[in-house]
């Protein structure tokens, strides 16, 4: 039976205490949004659980009751994953954050969902381990979201992303069940891969309790160059090269003129804004081996059509400082204006200097200003349209601007989203992407995990 | 009293959250409402009127005002002005609390200031550099007069007026914005040339209303204008000295290299982990929000505890009184001291 906000809230109440429920006004506004812009809606009532036994009552009783949740992180995804749309609970996973286990001779850690992705690397550095998924926001994305989009980051090309490094979860089906998947274990093949279907679910199959990640070496070494170019495309086709010399380095990072303004701006690191396109590439590992990749990479960058230079960072600050510039890209083109609309698409790599022209064109055509920034080694493009959100002729070519682009990545056998997920932004697009017999796929997993369509509701798989 | 926040300093905010990290009150909750973003999502609610401007007296108490969010900001949010603004709309009336009431009329008049500083053993009148003035504060002439007394004595080149007035950082931080900036003014006037001063929150109001070519923080003034200092040793060993920043000092001014280099010069200087995090006296905040400024600096105390420190070193009044306070609460023996008197230990 469907319950009015009111009797929702004093339920949970009863249920979980007081303390762990709140419902008045500002603290529903704050969670009436995430990093996505435009969209916005209230839920009803916040719950932030301590145990895996109060997720279990949450989910039970809001299947007797017919409540959407929502589980959220730090609500830092940028697809309206968890904008409550369909109002009901918000659940916050902030209460739940600890390393409940960290072990070198397996090389994993066990955590709760709300522990951030920094806070686990930084705890596993003392053992001489790493986290290899450091999506941009690292310092703020809790590793819950992070399974939960399955989140990337700038070492995506040599190791993969979150799903590479998901061993096992603890998580609450939409039934009120608990299951675990997968485990300790290097190899597991006994029965269907449940951890990988749910790795990516974006909160709308089941709500996890705990994870097991598996760890890394940290390397000893690592070493970053900048190089810069004329242009975006000029940076694509060096990457190409690299990359068909037969190296896969860490990191293939680019952004184009805006973004480089507008991060020399906040980050003051005496960057060339006078170039097109700036290419942060780098690797790491042990010893020489090193030295000699990052070298290689420097001169075949320095052949490269289009360049204009390239320097090695002396030292690891100063490498620091240069990814650290590249994960604030986003934030800091806001300089630029009162509303950034940022997209996803993901390209096979030989079409990326294609894409990154025609992306330039797009922006021309429409009089609008497009700062593109990406992962240029996983051929993974955020161009971020910024605009007047007053000018509603402005938005409107930003509108159109965007469905361009996604057709555009999707004519050059590309993605709608490479790592930011699906949520409420993506949705209209997907069924263009994965045409009607996957789409029918999607809808019946989720209708197994969640039949009664509570967890995070027209979302995937509605 | 102003009617609406800024609309160009709201929208720099995309939400991204990066701000989240380095803000005490997050860390304390873990609630979206007590948070930067969350308090800049509340700011716009009202501006778009779907929140009543009462709703946010909660956050505009708890939010410490130390402005961690800001150097952080990739989008450059001014949330240190966002506040302000909020607290000058929702701080009026029946709602400004009545400390904050009693402590603005102990510092708008000649005859509160007059009060403030009688008796106290200050700086005296002096004229000297007429083009290089020192600022007495309010709260520090009377709370720890020995500081200005001791800067006095560190250069004779600084002139003293003790006829000067408030600079208005109390008043534009707790709900009198306007107020706030006037005095600012006022008391530029009554100043000429440079103004030093010798702590932190003052300098960064004064510097935003002023300039900062006119105002030098003491530790800013000191590194540029000073030689090099003797290590202090006490029974033949070097200090151990760590240092707590000034919050607007850091965050507003962008100033905290300065006093290290000075300590380095001083001891053997300790960093002491999260130096750069609100102490908890946040102005008037450990006097209106007691309970929750000691959460704050809990683990602060328990941290200079293990270090061992001899001296903790301050920039700032409002600092110096929590950590002298909250350390002598918690046993620890380390001495609180305020950056000249340091200096003044090695000469
Ligand atoms: C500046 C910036 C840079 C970014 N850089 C990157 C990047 O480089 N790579 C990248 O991939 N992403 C990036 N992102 C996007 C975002 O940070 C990631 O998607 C991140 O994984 C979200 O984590 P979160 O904790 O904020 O989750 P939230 O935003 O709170 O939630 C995201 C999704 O996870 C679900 N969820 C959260 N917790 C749970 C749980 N315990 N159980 C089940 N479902 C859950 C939610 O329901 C939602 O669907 C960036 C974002 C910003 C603002
Ligand atoms: S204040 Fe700055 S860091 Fe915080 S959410 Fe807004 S843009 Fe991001
Ligand atoms: S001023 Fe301090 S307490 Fe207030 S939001 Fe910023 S970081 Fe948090």
């Amino acid at each position: 039976m469907k319950l009015d906000s009111a009797s929702l809230v004093s339920q949970l109440e009863s249920l979980l205490g007081k303390d762990l429920v709140r419902s008045d006004a500002t603290a529903l506004e704050s969670y009436s949004h995430d990093a996505t812009p435009i969209f916005q809606g209230l839920p009803e009532v916040i719950v932030a659980p301590k145990t895996t036994a109060d997720v279990v009552k949450i989910v039970n009783f809001a299947r007797q009751t017919s409540t959407p949740i929502i589980a959220r992180g730090a609500g830092s995804n940028l697809c309206a994953a968890t904008v409550p749309l369909s109002g009901g609970i918000v659940m916050s996973m902030a209460n739940m954050k600890k390393i409940l286990e960290v072990s070198k001779s397996e090389m994993l850690a066990v955590v709760q969902p709300g522990v951030t992705n920094l806070d686990l690397d930084q705890l596993v550095e003392k053992d001489g381990m790493r986290f290899i998924p450091d999506p941009g926001s690292r310092s703020v994305s809790t590793i819950g979201g992070n399974v939960a989009t399955s989140a990337g980051g700038l070492r995506g090309l040599k190791y993969g992303t979150t799903k590479n490094y998901i061993l096992g979860l603890e998580a609450v089906l939409g039934t009120g069940e608990l299951i675990r998947t997968g485990g300790r274990l290097v190899k597991d093949v006994a029965g269907y891969d449940v951890t990988r279907l749910l790795v990516g679910s974006e909160g709308t199959l089941a709500v996890f309790t705990e994870i097991t990640v598996a760890l890394a070496p940290r390397p000893s070494t690592s070493k970053y160059g900048v190089a810069y170019f004329d242009d975006l495309s000029c940076a694509a086709i060096a990457v190409e090269k690299i990359i068909s010399h037969g190296i896969m380095p860490s990191t293939l990072e680019f952004l184009d003129n805006t973004c480089i303004t507008a991060v020399e701006e906040f980050a003051h690191l005496g960057l060339d804004t006078g170039a097109g396109a700036l290419l942060l590439f780098g690797d790491d590992g042990e010893g020489e081996s090193v030295s000699l990749t990052v070298n290689k990479m420097a001169e075949i960058v320095k052949e490269s059509a289009g360049g204009r230079g390239v320097s090695l960072a002396q030292d690891v600050a100063a490498a620091e400082a240069l990814l650290y510039a590249r994960r604030c890209s986003l934030p800091a083109l806001a300089r630029l204006g009162s509303l950034s609309i940022l997209e996803d698409i993901a390209v096979p790599r030989p079409k990326m200097a294609h894409v990154v022209t025609a992306i330039e064109g797009i922006g021309a055509k429409h009089n609008l200003r497009i700062g593109t920034f990406g992962h240029a080694g996983d051929g993974n493009l955020h161009p971020t349209i910024v605009v007047d959100k007053d000018n509603a002729a402005e938005v409107k070519r930003a509108e159109l601007a965007l469905s361009e682009i996604f057709h555009l990545a999707i004519a050059a056998g590309g993605t709608i989203t490479g790592e930011h997920g699906v949520g409420s932004a993506k949705l209209p697009y997907l069924q263009e992407l994965l045409g009607e017999t996957n789409m029918q796929l999607q809808r019946s997993i989720k209708h197994v995990f969640d039949p009664d369509n509570i967890l995070n509701p027209n979302r995937l798989g509605s | 009293m102003i009617e609406k926040f800024t609309q160009s300093k709201l929208d720099r905010c995309i939400s991204c959250g990066y701000c989240l990290p380095a803000c005490p009150t997050y860390q304390l909750t873990g609630a979206e409402e007590s948070s930067p973003r969350g308090r800049i999502t509340l700011m716009r609610a009202v501006q778009e009127g779907r929140l009543p401007i009462v709703d946010l007296l909660p956050e505009a108490g708890f939010c410490l005002g130390c402005r961690a969010c800001e150097p952080v900001c990739p989008a450059g949010v001014e949330y240190g002005t966002l506040l302000e603004e909020m607290r000058d709309m929702a701080w009026q009336g029946k709602n400004r609390p009545l400390i904050i009431r009693g402590l603005f009329i102990a510092v708008q008049s000649k005859i509160g200031m007059w009060a403030l500083g009688f008796l106290s053993p200050t700086a005296k009148n002096r004229k000297a550099n007429p083009e290089l003035n020192l600022m007495l504060g309010c709260f520090e002439r009377r709370l720890f007069p020995s500081v200005s007394r001791t800067v006095a004595k560190l250069d004779t080149n600084i002139s003293v007026c003790k006829e000067q007035s408030c600079c208005g950082a109390l008043h534009a931080h707790n709900g009198e914005l306007e107020k706030g900036r006037q005095m600012a003014q006022k008391l530029g006037e009554e100043l000429t040339g440079t103004i030093i001063t010798t702590a932190g929150g003052c300098a960064a109001h004064l510097s935003d209303v002023i300039g900062r070519d006119r105002v030098r923080e003491f530790s800013q003034w000191w590194s540029q204008n000073e030689g090099k200092l003797e290590k202090i040793k006490k029974s033949g060993r070097t200090l151990r000295i760590g240092l707590q920043d000034s919050c607007h000092l850091r965050n507003g001014l962008g100033v905290f290299k300065e006093p290290r280099e000075i300590l380095k010069q001083l001891g053997d200087y300790v960093e002491v982990p999260d130096a750069g995090g609100c102490c908890g006296a946040a102005g008037s905040y450990s006097l209106l929000q007691r309970k929750n400024s000691r959460k704050v600096i809990s683990k602060k105390i328990q941290d200079i505890k293990e270090l061992n420190l001899d001296y903790l070193v301050t920039l700032n009044p409002g600092c110096t009184r929590q950590l002298v306070s909250q350390l002598r609460r918690a046993r620890v023996k380390t001495k609180v001291i305020h950056l000249a008197e340091l200096i003044d230990l090695s000469l």
